[in-house]
């Protein structure tokens, strides 16, 4: 019956076609060249200098620091955060669909407009500043955008404006999916309500968290629009310096390098957390 | 200790309600600053109520003439990206949700892998490649470009859709006789039809919004995120409040309206394979 079913779909695999032959020609194809024009000079020879004037660039080590420290931060923070939310709202309480609702806005906010009015807010004459003058904790405007820690900071909580509702909403689908009884059953056994949530939330939402740590931190290390708009040329991150390059320096080589360098990053990232989050698994079954 | 998970503890509703403030005051900002005085926001303490309501930023985008242009190639961009998509992924998807369940699997996971590459990665090997042809500053160049964003992640929800459509429905409309094209056309695009929709107005807004391939495939022909990002480098702050106004509004709309599936596990739902 199975084969018939394949046999059957014969001919229709020419319909997959068109969409591998545009991610192959459009995305894979620039993804190996952007890997080969790290290794090439402007004359098209193989050369390694493209990396090794990267690793002696402050610039580049300056943004692949800030790059690692957003990333670390923002992940921290967002899941706690977002998980701490989703929490709160799988409880029946009044306005809760209001509140679910409004958690929605910055969904609705394009990634460049969200720059703009983090802007606004994070400015040295900017709306948060004069929030904390009002409440009597600060004296003179801070300038966030200075930076060190602090600009790290502003582009860190400009991100978790947008993204924390997004970590809510899959986590809430990961809760959701926990039947009810099971936390009865905790409830008769004794279990407070801390110990429940280790025992039992959180196992039971082990593939929501590794997926969205997965999505959340890719999409993390290739921040670009928030660190461009917010932190300017001064604090890079790898995307910022990877555009930096080509487009102020029109040194595509080292853009290409730059770009492949942050690819790795986030591969070998991506890799090493499956790899740690299967092993434990496979430790505690066994 | 009976329904611990149903109490709720006394600090929560205040975290929900600070939550939800830091959420919506920025974009009340935004709106806020593109309908006030300059005396109002460019001081050293800003206020947060409106004192001083002026059009007068408003006017301004409309009389500068920079509006028209950018505004058409967002909007004929966008449209064209979407009908692109939903033609080439649209057959695509309908085949891989045919595959049995291993094989669809690692399709749908090879696809989410191509989302791991970093868009200055992509952009900047096309930037270099679309100057030899010719498409910086085209509609083509762009729509090519955004393609490339949004293929996977419309091939990954679509495939969800159409797995939830049963084999049988198709078998037993060829038992009655209908040919491989009829079943298609009058059994499995109807039904796949809301899941088409969301992924249309997913492609339209992720163009729509798109700025990296944009900024990297654009000398003077701005879209409106572009024109966005030149008044902020100008350092005008109130043209880029009002054209962050302008480009919020449609995806604030199609979020709101999409919640529902936003909601329901759409997100998550297609990777369980």
């Amino acid at each position: 019956m199975k084969m018939l079913a394949i046999r059957r779909l014969r001919p229709e695999w020419l319909l997959l076609l068109p969409l591998a032959a545009y991610i192959l020609g459009f995305t894979l194809l620039p993804v190996l060249r952007s890997i080969m024009l790290g290794f090439t000079t402007d004359k098209g020879a193989f050369t390694l200098d493209n990396y090794r004037q990267l690793f002696q660039n402050t610039q580049f080590l300056t943004a692949l620091r800030n790059t690692l420290a957003i990333t670390a931060l923002d992940l921290t923070l967002a899941m706690t955060l977002g998980l701490g939310l989703a929490l709160i709202l799988t409880r029946e309480f009044r306005l809760r669909g209001m509140f679910r609702s409004l958690m929605m806005v910055p969904m609705g906010v394009p990634t460049i407009v969200s720059g703009v009015t983090l802007m606004y807010i994070f400015d040295t004459s900017g709306y948060l500043n004069e929030l904390l003058y009002r409440l009597g904790l600060i004296q003179l405007p801070i300038d966030w955008a200075a930076g060190g820690l602090r600009t790290l900071l502003m582009v860190v909580f400009a991100d978790l404006w947008k993204v924390t509702p997004i970590v809510v909403l899959l986590m809430l689908a990961g809760l959701e999916s926990i039947a009810e009884e099971l936390y009865e059953a905790a409830a008769v056994d004794g279990a407070t309500g801390w110990q429940a949530f280790m025992r039992v939330t959180l196992p039971l939402l082990k593939p929501a968290i590794t997926m969205t740590v997965i999505l959340r931190g890719v999409d993390t290390f290739r921040i670009f629009e928030l660190p461009l708009i917010l932190a300017g040329r001064v604090n890079p991150v790898l995307a910022t310096f990877a555009y930096t390059e080509y487009n102020q320096y029109h040194n595509s080589n080292t853009s290409g390098a730059a770009a492949s360098f942050l690819m790795a990053l986030i591969l070998v990232c991506v890799v090493l957390y499956l790899v740690l989050v299967e092993r434990e698994r496979k430790a505690k079954v066994s | 200790m009976n329904g611990s998970r149903r109490r709720l503890s006394p600090w929560a509703i205040p975290l929900l309600v600070l939550a939800v403030v830091a959420f919506v005051t920025p974009v009340y900002i935004m709106f806020k600053v593109s309908f006030s005085s300059p005396a109002e926001v460019l001081t050293a303490h800003p206020t947060f109520w409106f004192k001083d309501f002026t059009v007068k930023h408003w006017r301004e985008v409309i009389a500068s003439g920079n509006l028209a242009g950018p505004l058409y190639k967002s909007l004929s961009v966008a449209t064209l990206a979407t009908l692109a998509a939903l033609a080439i992924t649209a057959p695509g998807a309908y085949v891989i949700s045919r595959f049995p369940p291993s094989i669809r699997y690692t399709v749908v996971l090879a696809l989410f892998f191509t989302r791991m590459f970093p868009d200055v990665g992509v952009a900047l090997p096309i930037a270099v490649t679309f100057i030899k042809w010719n498409l910086l500053d085209t509609h083509l160049g762009l729509v090519l470009a955004h393609l490339t964003k949004v293929l996977p992640f419309i091939a990954w929800i679509l495939v969800g859709t159409f797995e939830t459509i049963p084999a049988d429905l198709e078998q037993a409309a060829w038992v009655d006789g209908a040919n491989r094209l009829q079943t298609l056309a009058r059994v499995v695009l109807p039904l796949a039809a809301p899941g088409l929709a969301v992924a249309a107005m997913l492609v339209w807004l992720e163009s729509w919004n798109e700025f990296t391939y944009a900024l990297y495939l654009t000398l003077s022909e701005n879209t409106l995120p572009l024109q966005t990002y030149y008044y902020v480098q100008r350092g005008n702050w109130f043209q880029a409040a009002a054209y962050s106004s302008l480009l919020t509004v449609p995806v604030m709309a199609v979020t709101f309206l999409l919640q529902r599936y936003l909601r329901s596990g759409y997100l998550s739902g297609s990777l369980k394979g």
